[in-house]
């Protein structure tokens, strides 16, 4: 209504005004009104007849009423309003940004390559009766999805320009008119709105007019644009090359703006613009730049995935299938959008069952100082997955700090402060391949304090490596050697291999005897927390030389016996290695712990890794985080720093996320499928195998690598070694006795399932360990 | 807090006394003295309509002294603030009896307070305690780990948490070290939490515990700080840092943190030292399965019942959330038992549910006997405790459990 007002209106301002106008309708007239009716409108027409122009008595009377009896006012309001109001509308924004209009057009008619078809105008509008049809107008400024993003320009994509193609032979037999834009598209066009071209004084802008107008019939015709599209940012990239020069900064700022409408509007014109560039232009397929923008696209792993999970609708499938189609041809290469291939990843598992290497993830435990850092540094040197020449820089600085004995741990140790005080403090891991195994290293730190961090590898693992100083048993045993049995027990490790470590030093060097005083006290400590004898298995060892790790000793002399009993510890590693993965777990919902949140590159601003505990994933997948309950979409996944499409169960891995900010996710929080996602509780029933004796009392509560604190608040039961109920209520559970108890967690809720490993601490010791029996309500 | 003027009764208990407060912490004595039905006479601001004859309004605010009958009270730990509802118990010019009012106790302003009941034992020691000028033991404490620090003010009665800090850390990974970055900013983002709390103009002795080098390395990250001399008070904290060795940055590790003996001869708190070696004493004998020990409401009395807690080692260890029971029933049974045991000869530790000791009394159903002589199976002479303890829907809310009063909010409150 007031156009000279209004630049800046936005939508509600629109809708504000329809409503007062349908308010001025209905309200009566008061005589005083009529009067005055009668006195202005005669002079009103007479100015609007000299302007050339026709206005009914009522508009007329509304303009008065509205402008508050003024002539001037009214009739600059009626001259303008003579025309349709979606045409006001985008004549207001049009007028701000005609120049840039037209310096694009010029500079596309300069490179030649807009080629306007000759319309003829009427036919343009020959199924549009949109100044007389409301509901035109209503879907026009309805945005279509709750958060659509931004299409890219369908220039560079020929791929859903040929969907577009298809699209509009289908819309012709429709009475739609095609689309027959030119080409000189630039952001600052999008903005543009259709006008009405018997108003029209441009010659510039009667010629944009047929890109635009047919928009709005084709968006119905069509589903939107439902592919996943790149984030906006990435757009000024596929555009047309010969209009970058144009001011697309400020175009961006505008087609950015908060009006939704403007935005579906603009997708619209995307879509037409880039279908008819490739319809009209001679050069089919891509140009040069399009194959370049691919390609960095490709590099660049460029995808968004917001998009594949929002469009469920049938139409967004209708045009997923079309699109796949497109795939096969060869100008159409793949886009690199996280669009879930839909595999069977199951099936593709129990196929490739056959060819695949089995893979194993192995935690290296035990006490500090017993060596297993430099005997994984050793192990990884000698199959060559470190080389010399690293080494052997270790070696130098390592000499520099005065700590030469600390080369090989370096390969482990990489934190700054793990190599000045010579002590792993956290999980390190890393991987190596025999011809046999793929194996993935967990290198748990030995020190007291830092038994969460243990905890969190021994989820991850497979199996165990308890490394085992031959001449410093006791202090293991006191120690960490008999907390870490306990506690790989506790994360559910099966079999453990034990490297007695230091031989070459012991007294005598690579006494037999000692060997077994050794293999003795260890096996009698694991078989008393229930290791299975089979599954125990002695390799005698040197880290620091390498004897007996990856190269077998010399069958004569002192290490005579060695050779004879004995595999080295690769080979026992090998034969312990299996990939028995029952094919339920991986058919299971998702679950996997996240181990680390961490920025994996500039591709890859976010990343976590962990193991999948049960379920598979693939790219494109979309994934719920717990406890934050946010949504993000699988974009990548590396196993074995390789490039996957999926993952399954027992494999460690990393995904890389989108979609997601990195605050909602944390290390121990879980990944799981959207379709049963693990709940968040706030208190757990656990059954427990006590260490120490148990009060209600406060306590560390691990869940792998989650680490949060809690309360235990009932002893429920005691019960025998068959499960047996032994007391209801005891006040006490003894060190050895299992026990149901009542666990309230402190800060919040953590994502817990029945059957989750459980392990207590309090004051810097494992007091129990057990798996939740029920879980308490939802947070 | 100063006695201003006490007309106590020795006989019946009843008559008033006028306190002072003077601290933040003299608020949480006020808490746990004054309990509904009591009678508190403050000072108070009280907005007062006025209505003319010409039937203009104008609203004055003025400050008089009210009395009230205690219906109810708000303790706010972070603020250490104490509003205390009820209604007008003496009528004034301004305001008509029976009208409600929350009054908030402010430092340096007196109050009076009768006691409804009349001034039981357990009253008069928390009086008593509540007037002790001569210990005013107070520390800063960070008990942290990688990713997590807890910035708490320990006092002689309180442990409140201040801030919690907690960030997610990456991982250690070879060729990156966004791990030592974000180890950096997390140092950096707990010292300036931790400055925003503390006064640097008077400062407290700051204590750091953490497992690891964790501690030690923000210790020296406060001396770098401080050398790099954009803050000369600096200097001043530097040299009242100790650092100690806890389990988890947990605040229940903070006990075990507490009754190290660095800390212990910082603290020179030598209520809390015996209240440790007592509950420490407890725990080793629950350990041994020693009938000589029980916890929980029920078994206790039982205990006390039979002369049990009595002369020649008997302790029992109450922890003063029981006699703020809103049941005055309730606060009755608590008192006669302290008053019974104090008869047997025995010793009675009240301990502050908001302080260490407190707290770990707290899971143990805020209170503990230690017995002259065993008695086997008192929990089945008792039998049945209050149902229901498996009934993992019925969640004790959070102030319960976690012992800190408040530490719920705790995290939205001090962010600003």
């Amino acid at each position: 209504m007031h156009r000279m007002k209004n630049i800046e209106y936005d939508e509600d301002d629109l809708y504000a005004e329809d409503e007062e106008v349908d308010g001025e309708e209905e309200q009566a007239y008061t005589d005083e009104d009529r009067q005055n009716f009668d006195d202005l409108t005669p002079v009103v027409r007479a100015e609007l007849d000299e302007a050339g122009l026709q206005a009914s008595d009522r508009e007329i009377e509304e303009a008065l009423y509205y402008y508050y009896w003024d002539v001037g006012k009214s009739v600059v309001h009626l001259k303008h309003a003579r025309t349709p109001r979606p045409q006001q509308q985008q004549a207001k924004k049009e007028k701000a940004k005609s120049k840039f209009d037209q310096a694009a057009e010029r500079s596309a008619s300069k490179t030649g390559r807009s080629s306007y078809p000759s319309p003829s105008a009427s036919a343009w509008f020959d199924g549009i009766l949109w100044s007389t049809v409301p509901s035109e107008w209503e879907g026009y400024l309805i945005p279509v999805g709750p958060q659509i993003p931004r299409p890219k320009l369908l220039g560079g994509s020929s791929k859903l320009a040929k969907l577009a193609e298809e699209r509009r032979k289908k819309a012709a037999s429709s009475q739609t008119a095609p689309s027959v834009p030119d080409t000189g598209l630039s952001s600052l066009d999008r903005l543009s709105k259709p006008k009405d071209p018997k108003e029209n004084v441009l010659p510039q802008h009667a010629k944009q007019e047929p890109k635009k107008y047919p928009i709005r019939k084709k968006r119905e015709l069509t589903p939107p644009p439902k592919e996943p599209s790149p984030p906006p940012e990435v757009e000024p990239k596929e555009e047309l090359p010969d209009l970058r020069a144009s001011p697309t900064a400020f175009a961006r700022t505008l087609s950015t703006g908060p009006s939704q409408a403007a935005r579906t509007r603009s997708m619209a014109l995307d879509e037409l613009f880039s279908s008819s560039t490739n319809e009209e232009n001679p050069f089919k397929g891509p140009s040069p730049d399009d194959t370049i923008l691919r390609a960095q696209q490709h590099s660049k792993g460029l995808n968004n995935g917001k998009a594949t999970k929002q469009f469920a609708n049938g139409l967004a499938k209708k045009a997923e299938a079309l699109k796949l189609d497109q795939t096969s041809s060869p100008t159409t290469p793949t886009q690199p959008k996280i669009k879930s291939k839909g595999l069977d990843v199951p099936k593709l598992w129990k196929d490739g069952k056959a060819k695949r290497k089995p893979a194993a993830a192995f935690v290296v435990i035990g006490h500090v100082d017993h060596g297993k850092s430099t005997l994984m540094g050793r192990l990884l040197l000698d199959t060559g997955a470190v080389s010399q020449r690293d080494i052997d820089k270790y070696k130098k600085q390592a000499t520099e700090l005065g700590k030469a004995s600390f080369a090989l741990a370096w390969v482990m140790d990489t934190g700054s402060e793990e190599r000045e005080r010579g002590v792993t403090v956290d999980i390190a891991q890393h991987h190596f391949s025999t011809d046999k195994v793929d194996f993935t290293i967990l290198d748990a730190p030995g020190h007291r304090d830092f038994v969460p961090n243990m905890i969190g590898g021994a989820s991850m693992a497979d199996l165990a490596v308890l490394v085992v100083d031959a001449n410093q048993l006791e202090s293991g045993m006191k120690g960490q050697t008999r907390e870490h049995i306990l506690l790989a027990k506790a994360c559910g490790l099966k079999r453990i291999v034990v490297a007695v470590n230091k031989l070459d030093s012991s007294s005598p060097p690579w006494g037999e005897a000692t060997f077994e005083q050794v293999k003795d006290e260890v096996t009698k400590l694991l078989t008393a927390t229930g290791f299975a004898a089979e599954d125990i298995a002695f390799v005698p060892c040197s880290g620091l030389n390498g004897q007996n790790v990856v190269t077998p000793v010399p069958s004569n002399g002192k290490t005579g016996w060695v050779a004879s009993s004995s595999r080295t510890l690769l080979q026992e590693l090998e034969r312990s290695a299996s990939d028995n993965v029952a094919e339920a777990t991986i058919k299971a919902s998702l679950r996997m712990q996240i181990a680390d949140v961490f920025r994996g590159g500039i591709t890859n601003p976010l990343s976590v890794s962990g193991r999948i505990a049960t379920g598979n994933v693939q790219v494109g997948d979309s994934v719920i985080v717990q406890p934050s309950g946010e949504t993000a979409a699988v974009r990548g996944i590396e196993a074995s720093s390789d490039g996957v499409e999926w993952a399954v169960a027992s494999q460690l891995c990393t995904l890389h996320l989108t979609d997601i900010e990195p605050q909602h996710l944390r290390a121990g929080d879980v990944l799981c499928s959207t379709s049963k996602p693990v709940p968040v509780v706030k208190s757990f029933v656990v059954q427990i195998q006590a260490l120490e004796s148990i009060l209600p009392q406060g306590v560390d509560v691990h869940v792998g690598r989650l680490h949060t604190s809690g309360i235990i608040a009932a002893l429920i039961t005691t019960l025998d070694a068959q499960g047996e109920l032994l007391k209801k209520k005891p006040r006490v559970v003894k060190a050895g006795q299992s026990a149901n108890v009542k666990v309230v967690l402190s800060d919040g809720g953590a994502p817990l399932e029945v059957g989750d490993r459980v392990v207590l601490r309090a004051n810097g010791s494992t007091v129990a360990a057990g798996k939740v029996e029920r879980t308490g309500s939802c947070r | 807090m100063r006695l201003i003027k006490q007309q106590i009764e020795k006989k019946d208990g009843s008559g008033s006394a006028t306190m002072l407060p003077e601290e933040p912490e003299d608020m949480w004595h006020a808490y746990n003295l004054i309990r509904p039905n009591d009678l508190l006479r403050a000072s108070a601001i009280r907005k007062i309509v006025k209505e003319s004859a010409a039937g203009s309004r104008s609203v004055d605010r003025v400050h008089t002294n009210l009395t009230i009958r205690v219906t109810k009270l708000d303790f706010d730990t972070q603020a250490s603030q104490l509003h205390v509802s009820g209604r007008v118990a003496e009528e004034n010019k301004h305001v008509t009896l029976g009208s409600y009012h929350t009054l908030d106790l402010e430092l340096q302003r007196n109050f009076t307070l009768e006691k409804a009941e009349g001034w039981d034992s357990v009253a008069l020691d928390t009086l008593k305690e509540s007037i002790n000028q001569t210990a005013k033991a107070q520390l800063w404490a960070v008990i942290m780990q990688e990713g997590l620090a807890n910035i708490c003010l320990i006092t002689e009665h309180q442990t409140i948490l201040r801030q919690k800090v907690e960030v997610s850390l990456p991982k250690k990974r070879a060729g990156s070290s966004d791990h030592d970055k974000a180890l950096q900013k997390f140092y950096q983002t707990t010292f300036d939490s931790l400055l925003r709390q503390i006064d640097l103009a008077d400062p407290k002795p700051l204590l750091l515990a953490s497992p690891g080098f964790t501690a030690s390395s923000f210790q020296q990250y406060i001396k770098t700080q401080a050398a790099s001399g954009a803050n000369k008070q600096l200097h001043q904290l530097v040299p009242k840092i100790t650092v100690a060795h806890s389990a988890s940055a947990h605040l229940h590790s903070l006990s075990e943190v507490l009754s190290s003996s660095a800390v212990t001869s910082k603290l020179s708190d030598t209520k809390f030292a015996r209240e440790t070696q007592l509950m420490d004493r407890f725990f080793d004998l629950m350990r041994n399965d020693d009938a000589r020990a029980w916890y929980g409401p029920k078994e206790c009395e039982a205990a006390v019942e039979r002369g049990a807690v009595g002369k020649g080692g008997g302790v029992l260890l109450i922890s003063n959330a029981l006699f703020r029971s809103q049941d005055i029933n309730t606060r009755r049974r608590w008192v006669q038992l302290v008053d019974e045991v104090k008869d047997q000869g025995g010793e009675v530790r009240v301990l502050s549910s908001m302080h260490e000791s407190g707290k770990r009394l707290e899971g143990l159903g805020d209170i503990a006997a230690i017995l002259t002589y065993p008695i086997e199976n008192v929990d089945e002479e008792v039998g049945d405790m209050d149902g229901g303890i498996d009934d993992l829907e019925d969640e004790p809310d959070g102030t319960a459990v976690n012992g800190i009063e408040g530490r719920s909010e705790a995290h939205e409150d001090i962010e600003i």
